[in-house]
């Protein structure tokens, strides 16, 4: 985009990183992408998630889940009405552990795939800002600014203790 | 008790001596304490003698398993290094260990009225007498539980020292708690295990003498200790309120943490409990079948012990899965008096259909003596609360995570 | 105002990059040779189950009487080994446990290729491995399905649904640190961090999306600890043998699960952390933390050894009598007191500080362990069926070399593929490690047990 460019502050340590996220807001500049090398509340709260939607995608699977045990095991128990060891064809107690297991089955690969959709990824291309260094022991925090608010933007990083300040055209 | 919402003091720590109970409190404690007294003296020459000595000992193994099960809970923070809510939640799990000696006292009660709760006295059973006769099994559970009650009261005593508290307040290290408590608390942790499965054979198990499961001894104890975990939710749950303002217990985190608890332990009730059913119910052995379906399958035991699995189990487990509903005190104080009702007749429905299977005994008997067991209980666990209102209102508490 | 840096003691995210980064670099001759053993007993492996496969299972030990042995043994052994790793990688990070970070990879790993393991030996264990597939539902013209009722069926669906999950927490868990390597390698091993990590970069909603998944993955796998050893151990407790009908086989065998894995955590950290010097990230902390757990699981196992000989004499039921009468004092008693002082007797040196911190006696013990506990899966599996009701079926078991070379080469297999991937992957895991750095740097300084220095 013409005239928008990429500010990138590195911060060593997840407080300096919090902190300069806060400044920005008391600035009214939000932060485009925030790296980091570890999951961190404070950041999340700082930006102002709420919780992730992979939750719903899991509870939504692990019903299935539990649905799919009790048809399957109900429905092929009635198919083919056979009475094994005595038991009643529609055996509650073994049908509540396949129900179980595929509760749990579902539920995971859900929370997987949630986590996967949510994010985006695979995420064939490396993301603008992306610096070696945020997989291992820094704090990045991009801002996608015009041009004219690039000095603003850099001296709040540089204040809330910026490592350094990196910028690149959008 | 009024509560003063004050504006946040700087630390100064509470003395438990500074701590008054109401004189309602004690004075309803000590009423229903000697209504229960009154009832069982009135039942007894009424001639009732099984009706009082079947409610007797689910009283006694329902509180006691409180009263230990608490303790034993205390010894498992320690172990596990646990100050989410500092020195408080371990004065909590201590606050009824005054009922212990009482109990223990109780427990010789038995004696006098074991013809009515042993079928094995009147019948015994020939291959099963080395095991199951009088002498010796109130000489091993005695010791068992005096074993265990002077390990408690000494482990007690070392919990409330200096050195320990000082260990509860600082979170943020990995230190083990001292010396003394590294001793004691997997002695208290062995001896609940083994002193609780031998009641849990003794005493319930034995009333259906034919029976046996393995598990029973686990299961037992497991729900003992859910109960003492209802139990401290609830308290933290009422006192939340009744504190003044900044207490430990009003905390969302802290009764996140109960809740979590009170949670955890109840699927592993039922664990426990589905555990024994599959086996048996596969098996269909009809010396393990009775057992099960007298209480479950058959009227007039099966609503209540459905009664007391919704109770103990699927209520706590659905209404508490959620991280919200744990944190609401409303919400987790309601569970927590269900889940108190529901172990209590659990233990209930686990002792008495061995002895009547074809009807349920409930009446003014019951009623009022269970409710001389609760004043009891209340009463011997005063001091022990007074500890727990003390250290709470002080805002000088360790960090919770 | 710009917050200072707080000058820090202790291993830093770099430190920790450092440390697990120089396990992942090109390894030496004699790293190979081991994992050339490793597979040439896998390689040996085969081909008497080839041979199996061609000749039947004549040419095992099996026979009317103990029909379930070595191989069934050896899946409940793998199995449980796999349980530990869920309960140090899951339910410790439910619990917010700290010194969990530096050890669950390992563990979770360990999970993955012990589940690996313990899937082969059913599918060994058949005369016709080929129709194995008949165990899961699918259409089919006469209508004929597994039958729900069966614990085996159960056991077909618990150890697909854990092994399924295991897989998916290791790669969860395994992607963030995957792309810390990804960013420094180069050449063949750039592309395949590229592709496990999935492009991970770290951002915010990555991290919140991660985050969320992690934790519902932890709260899911946490039941599999349990469910899933119950299950199998359900797949005797359903008979009505005299020594597998037991009510308390369910948290028996899950205790005796992450007894027997924890130990076996332990016997591969502590080489493998003297071997690439990682001291100062799996500190002597973890290692007693671990030994702690050991300890406590053993007498879990000790109880339930009490709780089933007491039971038995309680019964007075004559054929219970006998059956562990044999188990005892029979043809294969010296099972029995293998396992009483392998399981019973050594892990209760664990109650001593200086044991549990000294790394040469720590490893002994979990070997004691690791063997007491086969032998106790073998003690229940085989020897319970060597009387059983039908006195005409009365034989005792002896293993063939086919069953002990499989066995044998199924610890290659294991190794084989942990020390593959311990080499390749990261086996620590950098992000937790780092997530938790104040607690590492509480552990680096040692002085957690007042009184005892």
């Amino acid at each position: 985009m013409s005239g928008e460019i990429d500010v990138i502050g590195s911060f060593a340590t997840e407080e300096m990183c919090v902190h300069a996220i806060e400044e920005l807001k008391d600035a009214r500049i939000k932060p485009t992408r925030v790296f980091a090398p570890i999951p961190s509340e404070h950041i999340n709260h700082a930006l102002g998630y709420g919780r992730s939607p992979v939750r719903a995608l899991v509870l939504t699977g692990g019903i299935t889940g539990i649905l799919t045990g009790f048809a399957v095991t109900i429905g092929t128990s009635m198919e083919w009405w056979l009475n094994a060891g005595g038991k009643p064809i529609v055996s509650l107690p073994p049908f509540i552990i396949i129900a179980f297991e595929l509760m749990i089955l579902f539920g995971g690969t859900s929370a997987v795939l949630g986590f996967l959709l949510n994010s985006r990824m695979p995420q064939l291309d490396p993301l603008p800002g992306y610096s070696e260094r945020f997989s291992s022991d820094r704090f990045g925090v991009l801002v996608r600014c015009a041009e004219s608010e690039k000095d603003r933007v850099e001296g709040i990083l540089k204040e809330a203790g910026a490592e350094t300040v990196a910028h690149q055209a959008a | 008790m009024s509560s003063h919402s004050e504006p946040s003091k700087p630390a100064r720590p509470v003395s438990p001596d500074d701590v008054k109970i109401p004189a309602g409190v004690v004075g309803t404690l000590g009423v229903l304490t000697a209504v229960g007294v009154v009832a069982f003296i009135a039942a007894l020459s009424a001639g009732l003698s099984q009706r009082v000595w079947e409610i007797f000992l689910v009283n006694l193994l329902f509180f006691l398993g409180v009263a230990q099960a608490g303790v034993a809970a205390s010894a498992a923070f320690y172990l596990t290094q646990a100050r989410w809510a500092g020195q408080v939640q371990y004065r909590l799990a201590e606050a009824f260990v005054a009922f212990l000696p009482v109990g223990f006292v109780l427990f010789w009660g038995l004696y006098i009225g074991r013809i009515e709760i042993f079928p094995w006295i009147l019948h015994p059973i020939p291959d099963k007498e080395s095991w199951l006769n009088t002498p010796f099994l109130f000489a091993r559970d005695g010791l068992g539980l005096f074993i265990i009650t002077v390990l408690s009261l000494w482990f007690v005593k070392a919990s409330r020292s200096e050195e320990a508290m000082e260990w509860t307040a600082d979170s943020a290290n990995i230190k083990m708690p001292p010396r003394p408590i590294r001793r004691l608390a997997p002695a208290i942790g062995i001896a609940y295990v083994l002193v609780y499965t031998l009641l849990a054979f003794d005493l319930v198990m034995s009333l259906s003498p034919l029976w046996r499961s393995t598990l029973f001894g686990w299961y037992f104890f497991a729900g003992a200790w859910w109960s003492a975990l209802v139990v401290m939710a609830l308290i933290a749950v009422l006192l939340g309120r009744r504190l003044p303002a900044g207490n430990v217990f009003s905390r969302p985190n802290v009764l996140h943490d109960y809740g979590k608890l009170v949670f955890a332990f109840s699927v592993f009730w039922v664990y426990t409990l589905f555990a024994q059913y599959i086996v048996i119910w596969y098996g269909d052995i009809p010396i393990e079948t009775f057992f099960i379906v007298v209480r479950d399958h058959y009227m007039p035991w099966m609503p209540l012990s459905w009664s007391a699995f919704v109770l103990v189990w699927v209520i706590p487990f659905t209404v508490l899965m959620g991280a919200r509903p744990k944190r609401t005190p409303a919400i987790l104080g309601t569970v927590a008096t269900l889940g108190i009702i529901g172990l209590w007749l659990e233990r209930y429905v686990l002792v008495v259909p061995s002895l009547s299977p074809h009807k349920v005994p409930f009446g003014w008997v019951e009623a009022l003596m269970t409710l001389g067991f609760l004043g009891l209980f209340g009463l011997c666990s005063l001091p022990g609360m007074k500890r727990v209102i003390a250290a709470a209102s002080s805002t000088a508490v360790g960090e919770s995570e | 105002m710009a917050a200072a840096a707080k000058p820090v003691s202790g291993p830093t995210y770099a430190d920790i990059d450092r440390g697990v980064r120089k396990i992942m670099e090109a390894p030496g001759l004699a790293y190979w040779a081991w994992v050339g053993f490793c597979f040439t007993l896998v390689a040996i492996a085969a081909a008497l189950w080839t041979r199996q496969i061609y000749e039947g299972l004549g040419v095992t030990g099996l026979r009317q009487g103990p029909m379930w042995a070595m191989y069934i043994t050896n899946f409940v052994f793998w199995v449980g080994i796999a349980h530990s790793g869920t309960l140090i990688s899951a339910i410790l990070y439910l619990f917010r446990t700290r010194w969990r970070t530096a050890v669950y990879r390992v563990a979770e790993t360990m999970t993955l290729f012990a589940v690996l393991t313990a899937g082969l030996f059913p599918i060994i264990h058949v005369g016709r491995p080929w129709y194995a597939y008949w165990l899961l539902p699918y259409p089919n013209e006469r209508s004929l399905q597994p039958d729900f009722r069966s614990p085996l069926v159960w056991d077909a669906f618990a150890v697909s649904t854990y092994l399924t999950i295991s897989a998916l927490f290791l790669i969860m868990g395994l992607i963030p640190d995957v792309a810390n390597a990804r960013d420094v390698a180069k050449g063949w091993r750039k592309v395949l961090y590229s592709i496990v990590s999935l492009g991970w970069q770290g951002t915010d909603t990555q991290w919140q999306h991660w985050s969320m998944a992690y934790l519902l993955l932890a709260g899911l796998a946490t039941p599999l600890v349990l469910s899933v050893h119950s299950v199998v151990s359900w797949d005797f407790a359903m008979a009505q043998l005299p020594g597998w009908h037991s009510t308390i086989f369910a948290p028996y065998f899950v205790a005796g699960a992450i007894f027997s894995g924890v130990a076996m955590v332990l016997t591969l950290v502590i080489p493998m952390r003297k071997i690439m010097h990682l001291e100062d990230l799996i500190t002597d902390w973890h290692l007693d933390s671990l030994a702690k757990v050991i300890l406590l699981t053993g007498l879990i196992v000790t109880y339930s050894y009490g709780i089933e000989s007491f039971m038995v004499w309680y019964s007075k039921d004559p054929i219970e009598m006998m059956t562990f009468h044999e188990r005892y004092f029979g043809y294969h008693g010296w099972v029995f007191w293998v396992c009483i002082f392998c399981n019973c007797i050594v892990p209760l040196a664990l109650f001593s500080p200086r044991i549990r911190r000294n790394t040469v006696l720590l490893f002994i013990i979990t070997i004691f362990v690791n063997i007491g506990m086969w032998f106790e899966r073998f003690m229940i599996v085989a020897v319970s069926q060597e009387n059983n009701f039908n006195p005409s079926q009365w034989a005792i078991y002896h293993p063939s070399i086919t069953e002990i070379m499989i066995t044998v080469g199924s610890f290659g297999w294991f190794l084989g593929l942990f020390s593959l991937f311990a080499r390749f992957m990261p086996i620590i895991s950098m992000t937790e490690l780092k997530e938790g750095i104040h607690w590492l740097r509480e552990a680096v300084r040692d002085d957690y047990y007042p009184g005892l220095k």
